[in-house]
């Protein structure tokens, strides 16, 4: 089996909930060592749902279950002198130490930079938070919703005339989960060079603010504020309903499209039309277009019609349900989906391999880790016996 | 010491975002990057949102989205669908740790850029491909954009109004998500080489990077045969959580009380002790169940305050919330300049454009920071420097390289996009308004001199 391209790497998880398990899961998943330490009661992302038969239980969380693969897991007590020894002893050889609580709590814990750098000055600590470690806003509470609110994605993101929104699910811990992981291989490949560790940080509020293409630089290079667009806009791009589903259509961009080439692809004569074969007269015009246009998709169907549109290379996109997506040919054919034998819970058909790297590939070899199901093996590797292990149990330090 | 990626040299055939913006971040942290354009194909880009919404002179100097993802980038104009053009690329190929595109696999082959003939020139080479769909598979050559693969993956679907269908944001979103991605992937394979001394393929799905970021909804499906109906911004396991009407035109606070505690609190703050001795929103079950009722409560109320104002109240009482901030507030944000994280760069003074502040990174090395910033190239701006200072070509060669148009500094058919003015814009619902001393507000909040 081909080795993956952090073999070898050592990390020390200290990372709950989705945005640092998420940074961890994409370096295990290419083959670093990735030691899970959790509190004792376990990650709260244990009591993420929706669960494995919707059975709520700790070792049942789907989300937790795709978030933890390939990593061992140990408990330990953070808040006691004996559970910090063990952590630094488990720091001494690590090559980095990944954590996401809020700003205050390392510090207070005694783990601040400077103590971590002293005991191993190659470490590289990867941090992520809200808002990041510094600044008038650090110790603001954040959920997902005000994580989009608050790094102006939403906005711009929405109907015109109603609240604007929020993508589903958990985007803005994942986005910022990706660059932890980014921010830490930058921090590790100096490291691999000179010897240095060092600390790193990313904001979750900052992590999507970076990724607004032009929203603010419409301010400063206009002085105009952009909002939610209107549903006719002229805009030939937009969401349409077919008769079986959704379909996101685009025939070319912007100035460069041939109407009468998409007059006749959509077979639409009542198209052919002074008020819309040009792109001022379709802003003139654009919502007497946009119920045409809403009409006329109303009766096509969405594989016919993204098809049709691909021989001719208009990039049309699909929307597809979890169903659809799991069934589509092209996700098939690249083998994205991938099984996993869990020792419980049997065969969970999991999401694979974000991206493909030829020579040192991407893995799923274990299901996430029960909780401490490996204390007893790295404690024993740190020399603790049965006694002493015993011992930590009843003083709660495991 | 500035940047850990200092010596590494990537040769970028990127466009639009989910290239560019991987390759930009680390350009950010000290790699030297080469982008290719051609003055045969003007990327749009390049063509629209443009600087004062002027499209005569070198407008295609003035584009906001190009300088948005290409800074700390070097411009080299080269047409690939000639020879020469290509004998200077595989001249570039053999001095570069990188070389990362975002074009479909059918355009990869026809320029002859497969991983297996760019191995041949540079073995331990690193090549990045990032595509919709994928490098192979039947859709391998469908091009794509952002919101087409935000709907392939499964994203779209699950969001919206729970009474509409599929909701986008206005922006390519998974051209992001694939070049976040796409940056750890480039870093793997680096680590990976320090290892082994060999290079690989990057292969980068656009939509496999966004499905790896949907897993609670697609496991609802392979395990339990479910799929979520869409949710709007309300929450499973809280409320109130949702976006909230505020005081002025189209200004919103997006709330989430996530425990009792946090309930009592919002309570205090809103000045309604009714509704916190009120036992029918004493816990979470029992608020969940009166959702609706307590939203438009809660609505009735935001509906009076500042969203600013609010949130500063809601937060010093321990209750996550935030204003729902428009690009004014966040470029005057002063959390977020605190952090520096807008940086001002000074533009070429070709483009007659004054210094202006730009998004830098979602993170901080503190050991090794980021570069200082240098705006993205005009076209064909480092042609001279490369081609002679790089890979040692005469006089005489550039001469005959720009008399044939295989490079240049101005697109051969220039064509802009004039926007309709800001009046018309507003009318239209595009801008939800417009300043005109947006100019003195920037340079005064800035510090930048006139």
């Amino acid at each position: 089996m081909p080795s993956g391209a952090l073999a070898g790497v050592k990390v020390i998880d200290l990372t709950h909930h989705i945005a640092g398990p998420y940074a961890t899961k994409l370096l295990a998943d290419f083959g670093a060592d990735v030691l899970k330490i959790e509190r004792p009661a376990g990650d709260p992302g244990r009591r993420l749902p929706p669960f494995h038969n919707d059975e709520p239980h700790h070792e049942k969380s789907l989300p937790f279950l795709y978030l933890n693969t390939n990593k061992r897991s140990i408990t330990l007590n953070l808040k006691t002198d004996a559970g910090r020894g063990i952590l630094m002893d488990l720091l001494a050889d690590a090559d980095a130490l990944v954590e996401n609580f809020a700003p205050r709590v390392m510090p207070s814990l005694g783990l601040d930079y400077a103590t971590l750098r002293a005991h191993n000055p190659g470490l590289v600590v990867a941090s992520v938070s809200n808002f990041g470690r510094s600044g008038p806003w650090r110790d603001y509470r954040a959920t997902e919703i005000v994580e989009y609110a608050l790094g102006g994605l939403m906005y711009i993101f929405g109907a015109y005339d109603r609240e604007p929104l929020k993508h589903a699910l958990h985007q803005a811990q994942f986005k910022a989960g990706t660059n932890l992981a980014s921010a830490l291989l930058l921090a590790l490949y100096h490291q691999r060079l000179t010897g240095q560790g060092q600390q790193v940080e990313v904001s979750i509020q900052e992590s999507i603010a970076s990724a607004l293409r032009d929203v603010t630089n419409n301010y400063t290079y206009t002085g105009a504020v952009r909002r939610r667009q209107p549903n006719h806009t002229g805009d030939l791009t937009r969401v349409r309903a077919v008769s079986d589903g959704y379909v996101l259509p685009n025939p070319g961009l912007g100035a460069s499209v041939d109407w009468q080439v998409l007059v006749d692809f959509l077979e639409a004569p009542e198209l052919d039309d002074p008020r819309f074969d040009n792109p001022s007269a379709r802003l003139e015009n654009a919502e007497a277009l946009g119920d045409i246009l809403d009409q006329i998709f109303a009766a096509k169907q969405k594989q016919e019609i993204f098809y049709a549109a691909h021989q001719k290379r208009f990039i049309y996109g699909v929307i597809d349900s979890p169903e659809e997506t799991i069934d589509n040919p092209q996700i098939q054919a690249r083998g994205y989906y991938v099984p996993l034998h869990h020792p419980q819970l049997g065969e969970i058909t999991f999401p694979g391999a974000p991206f493909l790297l030829s020579d040192s590939p991407w893995q799923l070899n274990a299901a996430a880790p029960a909780l401490g199901e490996h204390t007893a093996e790295v404690l024993g590797q740190l020399g603790y016996d049965a006694a002493g292990l015993g011992q930590l149990r009843a003083s709660e330090v495991i | 010491m500035a940047g850990p990626l200092q010596g590494i040299r990537i040769v970028e055939m990127g466009q639009l975002i989910a290239i560019p913006s991987a390759m930009k971040w680390l350009g950010d942290m000290g790699a030297q990057v080469i982008r290719l354009e051609s003055v045969q194909r003007l990327e749009s880009y390049r063509t629209d949102s443009l600087y004062h919404n002027e499209v005569d002179g070198d407008f295609w100097n003035r584009g906001a989205n190009f300088y948005e993802q290409n800074r700390n980038k070097l411009g080299l104009t080269l047409d690939l669908s000639r020879d020469e053009g290509r004998a200077v690329l595989r001249d570039l190929i053999a001095i570069a740790d990188v070389f990362a595109e975002n074009f479909t696999p059918r355009v990869v082959r026809n320029f002859g850029l497969e991983y297996d003939s760019l191995r041949q020139i540079r073995p331990d080479i690193i090549m990045v491909s990032s595509t919709g769909y994928g490098f192979d598979g039947p859709w391998a050559n469908f091009g794509a954009t952002g919101p087409a693969t935000e709907g392939a993956a499964g994203l779209a679907y699950m969001t919206g109004y729970p009474d509409g269908g599929p909701v986008m944001s206005e922006i390519p979103y998974t051209d992001y998500t694939a070049g976040e991605h796409t940056v750890a992937a480039v870093m793997l394979a680096l680590l990976h080489r320090l290892n082994t001394g060999r290079g690989q393929f990057i292969d980068v799905s656009q939509t496999q990077t966004c499905s790896a970021t949907v897993p609670e909804a697609l496991l609802d499906w392979t395990v339990n045969g479910r799929i979520q109906p869409r949710q709007g911004n309300s929450n499973p396991a809280m409320s109130p959580h949702g976006c909230y009407p505020c005081a002025g035109d189209d200004r919103w606070i997006a709330i989430a009380v996530d425990s009792d505690q946090a309930w009592q609190g919002l309570c205090r703050v809103m000045g309604r002790s009714d509704w916190a001795a009120d036992r029918r929103y004493a816990d979470v079950i029992s608020r969940l169940s009166h959702r609706d009722e307590l939203d438009r409560m809660l609505a009735f109320e935001t509906r009076q305050r500042d969203n600013h104002e609010l949130m500063a109240a809601l937060q010093s009482s321990g209750i996550a919330a935030g204003a729902v901030m428009d690009s004014k507030d966040l470029l005057f944000n002063e959390h977020l300049r605190s952090r520096g994280f807008y940086e001002v760069i000074e533009h070429h003074p070709d483009t007659g454009m004054p210094p202006l502040p730009y998004a830098s990174r979602p993170w901080k090395l503190h050991g090794t920071p980021a570069v200082a910033p240098q705006p993205a190239p005009l076209m064909g701006q480092h042609n001279r420097d490369i081609l002679a200072g790089l890979l040692g070509r005469t006089d005489g060669e550039i001469e005959t390289l720009t008399a044939a148009n295989i490079i240049g500094f101005a697109p051969l058919t220039p064509r802009g996009v004039r926007r309709p003015s800001l009046d018309e814009q507003v009318r239209q619902g595009r801008m939800q308004r417009y300043e005109t001393d947006y100019a003195a507000q920037i340079r005064r909040e800035y510090g930048i001199g006139e």
